[in-house]
């Protein structure tokens, strides 16, 4: 296991494309920073929530920053590594050369998984980390106190609860890696599983729109994406988001079960 | 008697209605340098691909170092492999990619022959380019070092020499024998006769995923082979010839005759047709083989 897990991770760390979706995730939050230095959002001039706080401490702009890109582009990074994890091998004709060896499907499919899940919170690691220090050097490392809008809490709290919102935000990507990863397990075209991991988010928030869905979104594995804000409006994590990590488990068995047990029983032909 | 290093029994494979492998036996025993000869869409990658555990069969039995093969068993640790064209991680180089294969295998890079495979490989310096920038013929290349680097006890060897330029066709032919003389059992698909010839002591001919002839090369292609006649009287030259010593069969087939011989001379048998007055229009010899294969192929 260790083996084929270590051979993954260097195939994936010497990948060119690697380091241009990192490198992407980790300049977003560095714009968005010298846009805010540049430009400081007038708190009366009603602009969103937490770009409006950025130059009162700097540690809002990773909040920001994690509230602006985990909408789309962290959908779309968590998807691109693992939607091709399987097909890509498959595309260049090399999967069958990765299975002659004495290494069973499981655990060339476990090292894939779990590198692709790595390279999910890589990124979401990026935008947060490149974001404090930015902000930081920006604005400041402050607490935050307004109190019209019931909101104080220290530095310290603050990157508590930016901590607490990463690990959120990475695994609620978890639904999106899965389906994407066994997508992945299915065709030798690898934009068929980027697509797939992107498509159950773009559906799921669609149908998340339709409020007269009634209690069927609530099962939507991204209708409690956007719970963490709480976190800083609020006072903690609250049951929202404790149902916002747990629908994520039914997601990743039946998809990850699906794309182990489909995978030991394929035909590889490609 | 020792158990044959690749046994295969029964096998039958389906690709939705295409029935690829049917009913497929055959062995090697160890040490044979092997051909697996069949025209394009015979079976013979699928036959292959079975054997490596890569796909699945449907119906039968094949046998790898005397253990049935499943996907991912230890045994596989003793073959060396190469299905249809080498393939590799584009953006890696030559050399990383042969290093990280072989280490995903939980094995150190120092345990492989890699002095072995990097000269078969005579990639130079372009070893360590990107195999994106490869041509087919050093992928090839490439791709057979990979096979040999756990020094296999068989190698498992798909079209080896196609993309290949005839000098690097020979070279191949010529390392299949050193490995070979090293004890390794090699069995390898062609479409080519005359590879199959050149490189292997025994050969299973396949066409439509069926078996259509088996055994050693100098039996079904030796001196006791077949010639082809046209003659000007069909009658008087089978009665001549069923009476010549060494004649073991004629059979009609029209325009001439298939005549095979078992220890006599081509130029005896046209004295002994000559000396009846059959006149003897064109002399072909022919393999047992090449009959066989022609007829799967047809007229080419
Ligand atoms: N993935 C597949 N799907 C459908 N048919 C296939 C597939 N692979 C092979 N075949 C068919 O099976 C037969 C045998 O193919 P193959 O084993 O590749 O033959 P060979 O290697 O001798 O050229 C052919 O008729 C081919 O079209
Ligand atoms: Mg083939």
């Amino acid at each position: 296991m260790v083996a084929v897990f270590r051979t993954e991770l260097v195939k994936q760390l010497r990948r060119p494309r690697t380091y241009v979706a990192l490198g992407i995730a980790a300049v977003i939050p560095i714009i968005l920073t010298i846009a805010l230095k540049a430009n400081p959002p007038n708190p009366a001039s009603g602009e969103e929530g937490f770009f409006a706080l950025a130059p009162n401490s700097g540690l809002f702009v990773p909040v920001a920053a994690l509230r602006f890109m985990s909408r789309f582009f962290l959908v779309l990074l968590a998807s691109l590594f693992a939607g091709d994890a399987v097909s890509s091998d498959a595309s260049w004709g090399n999967l069958r050369y990765l299975l002659v060896r004495p290494v069973t499907r499981p655990r060339l499919l476990g090292a894939k998984l779990g590198v692709s899940a790595l390279f999910a919170v890589l990124a979401t690691l990026a935008i947060v980390v490149v974001g404090l220090v930015a902000g930081v050097i920006a604005f400041g490392w402050e607490g935050i106190s307004v109190p019209v809008a019931g909101l104080s809490q220290s530095a310290g709290q603050l990157v508590g609860n930016l901590a607490i919102a990463t690990v959120y935000v990475a695994w609620g990507l978890a639904a999106v890696v899965s389906f994407g990863f066994f997508v992945s397990t299915l065709t030798d075209v690898p934009a068929g599983g980027v697509g797939a991991g992107i498509g159950l988010y773009i559906v799921s928030q669609i149908l998340d729109a339709i409020t007269s869905l009634g209690s069927i979104r609530y099962a939507l594995p991204t209708h409690y994406f956007d719970a963490w804000d709480i976190l800083f409006f609020g006072r903690g994590p609250n049951a929202e988001m404790l149902r916002g990590v747990l629908l994520q488990i039914p997601y990743v068995l039946v998809f990850c079960a699906l794309a182990f047990w489909r995978f030991q029983r394929k035909d590889i032909l490609s | 008697m020792a158990e044959p290093v690749i046994a295969v029994a029964g096998l039958t494979k389906r690709f939705g209605p295409v029935l690829a492998v049917d009913g497929l036996d055959f062995s090697v025993d160890e040490g044979q340098v092997c051909g697996l000869l069949g025209p394009n869409g015979a079976g013979k990658s699928t036959t292959l691909r079975v054997l490596v555990g890569l796909v699945f069969a449907d119906a039968g039995q094949v046998r790898l170092l005397g253990r049935p093969v499943r996907p991912g068993d230890a045994v596989l640790a003793r073959a060396g492999t190469m299905i249809e064209e080498s393939a590799f991680a584009p953006y890696l180089s030559g050399a990383r990619n042969l290093r990280l294969w072989w280490e995903a295998g939980g094995r150190r890079w120092e345990d492989a022959d890699a002095e072995t495979a990097l000269a078969v490989a005579d990639l130079g310096s372009a070893i360590d380019r990107k195999v994106k920038t490869y041509s087919q013929g050093m992928k090839q290349r490439l791709g057979l070092a990979r096979a040999l680097l756990s020094a296999p006890d068989v190698l498992v060897l798909d079209e080896p020499t196609s993309g290949l330029d005839p000098g690097e066709m020979r070279e191949v032919r010529q390392l299949l024998r050193r490995v070979s003389e090293r004890g390794a059992t090699v069995l390898l698909s062609s479409h080519l006769l005359a590879e199959v010839e050149q490189v292997c002591d025994h050969v299973v001919v396949m066409d439509k995923g069926k078996l259509v002839a088996a055994g050693p090369v100098q039996q079904l292609i030796g001196a006791s082979g077949s010639v082809y006649l046209e003659v000007t009287n069909v009658r008087r030259a089978t009665s001549t010839l069923k009476k010549v010593k060494g004649v073991t069969r004629v059979t009609p087939e029209p325009p001439g005759l298939a005549v095979e011989l078992d220890g006599v001379k081509r130029s005896e048998v046209v004295a002994a047709l000559v000396h009846a007055g059959v006149g003897v229009e064109t002399v072909t010899t022919r393999h047992r083989l090449e009959d066989a294969f022609l007829g799967l192929v047809g007229e080419e």
